[in-house]
């Protein structure tokens, strides 16, 4: 019999408590695995940005539009490859008035150009570019609203009440090739809806996305494309895809830091729970240690052995919730965050990294816990450990 | 019944194991707390300022001022409608306001952060008598002068008292008042002339929405039918309340839910090393509790005592973590509202109804995590138990 093989022994001597804490410390892995992955989900919508992907819109406001003329400007301005613009619908299905999904009007020829990560089937594509009221409509969101191709869909919008209500098809149905996709938008033609606005309000648009030839300077391609609409009436500000992201998401980036603390301290409970149980564990054996130092094992021998039993059920623990966690989180939460929140959540998925990470904790958090018992353990003298009892 | 001296002293006993739970669950309800806080924080924030009898007009089919576009010649209907109240000249009390959001530069972080900017006319101070100015004076109406709400003076930009911000190119104007509202979301904002603010943003001929006052609270259903009366424009009445209540939906109900998923979580993990604790205060006091029964002590009596020892130690525990969450009310923090996509500064709101649910659940998790271990201590035969 090994020390070790003596630790793993006394894992199982109170076969009942040391399944309990390591259900305890399965609960908290999951739950910083769950909290974790929710931070990186949130993250990944940024770092999977297409980083030759500029994004031109009003300076001052992203409510204003920008006149159409522009979007010709910006496709003949120096590294520009393509470029497609949108406008903000603000619509909503008045039978579901209660679910929000991203509605734009788009700029048809370039729009697949631009966004090529997003796949639509050639005759489905076709289809849309002969229907002037046709629409293509991301798959989650189709699931979620019934909607099949062929559909008569109508929306109303508050930012264009020139119709009552808007009468458009599904002509088809996107799926994402990139994971910061969002599955859950609705575009359609830009010319079906500046057909049907009044003279003052034709001929604007939202923004406008342009592909640049060489991603590694996108920055400074954005920062040209500003300067020739300087001098004109109304200034714009280019980002990339990337940059535009991440200045949307540091709005929240309080509730996100706030979340990574709360991971933290699901980590000190569970060490709380394993320390607890360790010390009990050790306060039970005083005389065993006893008799082990009397043996002629040493000190720091005697530290490794209870350090080595808490280790084996962290990791035991940290095992069992990542375990549960992942078909929890992919098949349960994900799911419905996606569905559901696909705009903030396109992708929610447990990252390698953070279950890597979850696995890897398992091992320090095991020695910090046992830390003091087994300290304390050490530096019984025999004779106190002998005449101890529990 | 047993005394509770017995399972206070028991636990002073085992020092170490009884802080370590009590941690535990301190921090449960710590986190618990917090999140409920924050979420009604972030309610009142946006509600505060509703008013009885306040009602407001959108375009039908948008959910907030930002995204509603109202011609101006609706406006006059709109002040026209039966259930208004007239003032002493027997003019409508009402007004259009235009709501815009510009990106502003936040100091001391880099970027640019989209600001709430409302274009008011002087009958928007007399629909809110509660806002006042607390430096500075009032714009002058029609003019470049904005008054910008306490909460974020001196946070982005040119926006502290007596400095000057771009509405856009070519066009500043300049903060000679700063003005609170209890604590309302509208002290996130910046207040522009209406004029002003149309010129700049080109919104000339529209407004976002209207607001009025009521003849009572009751005329809210009058006024309501005929706003919905007027097919040909599609208006959307409601009353201010239910507006304001309709903005913080999404992101109090976002922050709630969150905290509430990760508190079960938490009090799973928090529950489980009570159970442990539990377990092992049965195990080592078999020979007391072997005692007691000779004693007379029925089972009754010795599983009300370990279920009791297990509340008191979370409830310990309970009362620290809420205790320590009342300090976030001292916290506030800057926070993208999903509705009006522009920042507004929330505090954690500590109310009574938050501290209690919190402590409740501090002894719901005593009595979940004691009551098998009481089973257990309950059963134990004392003839056996004494023998050892």
């Amino acid at each position: 019999v090994t020390l070790a093989g003596l630790a793993v022994r006394n894992v199982l001597r109170n076969k009942f408590r040391a399944m309990l804490t390591v259900l305890g410390v399965a609960v908290a892995t999951l739950t910083f695995i769950m909290l974790r992955t929710l931070v990186a989900s949130w993250a990944e919508a940024a770092d999977f940005a297409v980083k030759d992907r500029l994004v031109t819109r009003h300076k001052i406001t992203f409510v204003m539009t920008l006149p159409r003329k522009y979007a010709d400007t910006v496709r003949s301005a120096p590294h520009v490859k393509v470029a497609t613009f949108l406008n903000w619908f603000g619509g909503k299905d008045p039978k579901h008035d209660k679910e929000f999904f991203a509605n734009m009007a788009a700029d048809s020829d370039t729009l697949f150009k631009v966004y090529d990560d997003m796949a639509v089937k050639p005759a489905e594509l076709d289809a849309w570019m002969h229907d002037p009221e046709g629409a293509i409509v991301g798959d989650v969101l189709a699931t979620k609203m019934g909607w099949k191709v062929g559909d008569k869909v109508s929306l109303e919008s508050g930012i264009y009440p020139s119709r009552t209500e808007w009468e458009f098809h599904v002509s088809g149905i996107y799926e994402a090739k990139a994971r910061s996709v969002d599955r859950s938008s609705f575009y359609f033609h830009w010319k079906y809806l500046n057909d049907s606005l009044p003279p003052e309000r034709k001929d604007q648009v939202g923004w406008i996305v342009s592909r640049v030839d060489n991603p590694n300077d996108t920055a400074t391609i954005g920062t040209q494309i500003d300067k020739i609409f300087d001098e004109k009436d109304i200034q714009t500000l280019s980002q990339d895809e990337h940059a535009f992201t991440a200045g949307f998401m540091a709005g929240v980036s309080a509730v996100m830091t706030a979340v990574n603390i709360i991971s933290v301290v699901i980590l000190v409970i569970m060490a709380l729970v394993l320390g607890n149980t360790i010390a009990m564990g050790v306060r039970e054996r005083t005389n065993e240690y006893g008799v082990l130092k009397a043996l002629g094992f040493t000190n720091r021998q005697i530290v490794w052995f209870i350090m080595s039993e808490s280790m084996v059920i962290a990791m035991a623990g940290a095992a069992l919730g990542l375990a549960i966690g992942y078909p929890f989180i992919e098949q349960g939460m994900g799911r419905y965050l996606e569905e559901n929140m696909g705009s903030f959540f396109p992708y929610f998925r447990v990252p390698p990294s953070v279950a890597a990470t979850a696995l890897g904790l398992a091992i320090p958090l095991g020695l910090l816990a046992s830390a003091i018992p087994a300290m304390q353990a050490s530096r019984l003298k025999v004779v106190d450990a002998l005449r101890r009892v529990a | 019944m047993i005394p509770i001296r017995y399972n206070l002293r028991s636990l002073a006993v085992r020092r170490t194991t009884t802080v370590a739970t009590a941690t535990g669950v301190a921090l449960v309800v710590f986190v618990l707390a917090s999140a409920l806080m924050l979420s009604a924080g972030i309610k009142k924030t946006l509600s505060i300022s509703a008013q009885e009898d306040v009602a407001i007009v959108l375009r039908k089919g948008s959910d907030a001022e930002l995204g509603s576009v109202l011609d101006t010649g609706s406006v006059n209907t709109i002040l026209g409608a039966p259930g208004v109240k007239k003032d002493e000249t027997g003019k409508p009390v009402g007004t259009p306001e235009i709501v815009v959001v510009g990106a502003m530069e936040k100091i001391g972080a880099e970027g640019l952060s989209n600001v709430t900017i409302r274009g008011i006319t002087p009958e928007s101070l007399r629909l809110r008598p509660r806002v006042h100015i607390v430096e500075g004076r009032p714009a002058k109406p029609g003019s470049d002068e904005v008054l910008v709400g306490s909460r974020i003076k001196g946070r982005f930009k040119g926006t502290g008292l007596g400095q000057a911000f771009d509405l856009r190119k070519n066009r500043p104007v300049t903060v000679v008042g700063i003005f609170e509202d209890e604590g309302s979301s509208y002290e996130s904002e910046v207040w522009v002339d209406l004029d002003t603010l149309r010129a700049a943003y080109g919104r000339e001929g529209s407004v976002s929405s209207v607001r009025v006052r009521l003849e009572s609270t009751a005329a809210f259903d009058l006024f309501k039918g005929a706003m919905e009366g007027e097919k040909r424009y599609g208006y959307l009445a409601l009353r201010d309340g239910e507006y304001l209540e309709k903005q913080s939906q999404g992101t109090s109900l976002f922050i709630g839910m969150m905290g509430t998923l990760i508190s079960v979580f938490f009090a799973m993990g928090a529950m489980i090393g009570a159970t442990i604790t539990m377990y092992a205060a049965v195990a080592n006091r078999q020979r007391e509790i072997g005692t007691l029964r000779a004693l007379g002590f029925s089972r009754t009596n010795i599983l009300v005592s370990f279920l009791l020892e297990a509340v008191v130690l979370a409830f310990a525990g309970g009362l620290v973590g809420a205790l320590a969450s009342l300090g976030m009310g001292f916290v506030h923090f800057s926070m993208m509202n999903f509705t009006s996509w522009s920042e507004i500064v929330f505090g954690f709101d500590p109310t009574p109804k938050i501290v209690g649910t919190s402590l409740g659940l501090a002894i719901v998790m005593g009595l979940i995590g004691g009551f098998f271990p009481a089973i257990r201590a309950a059963r134990v035969s004392p003839v056996a138990a004494m023998r050892g």
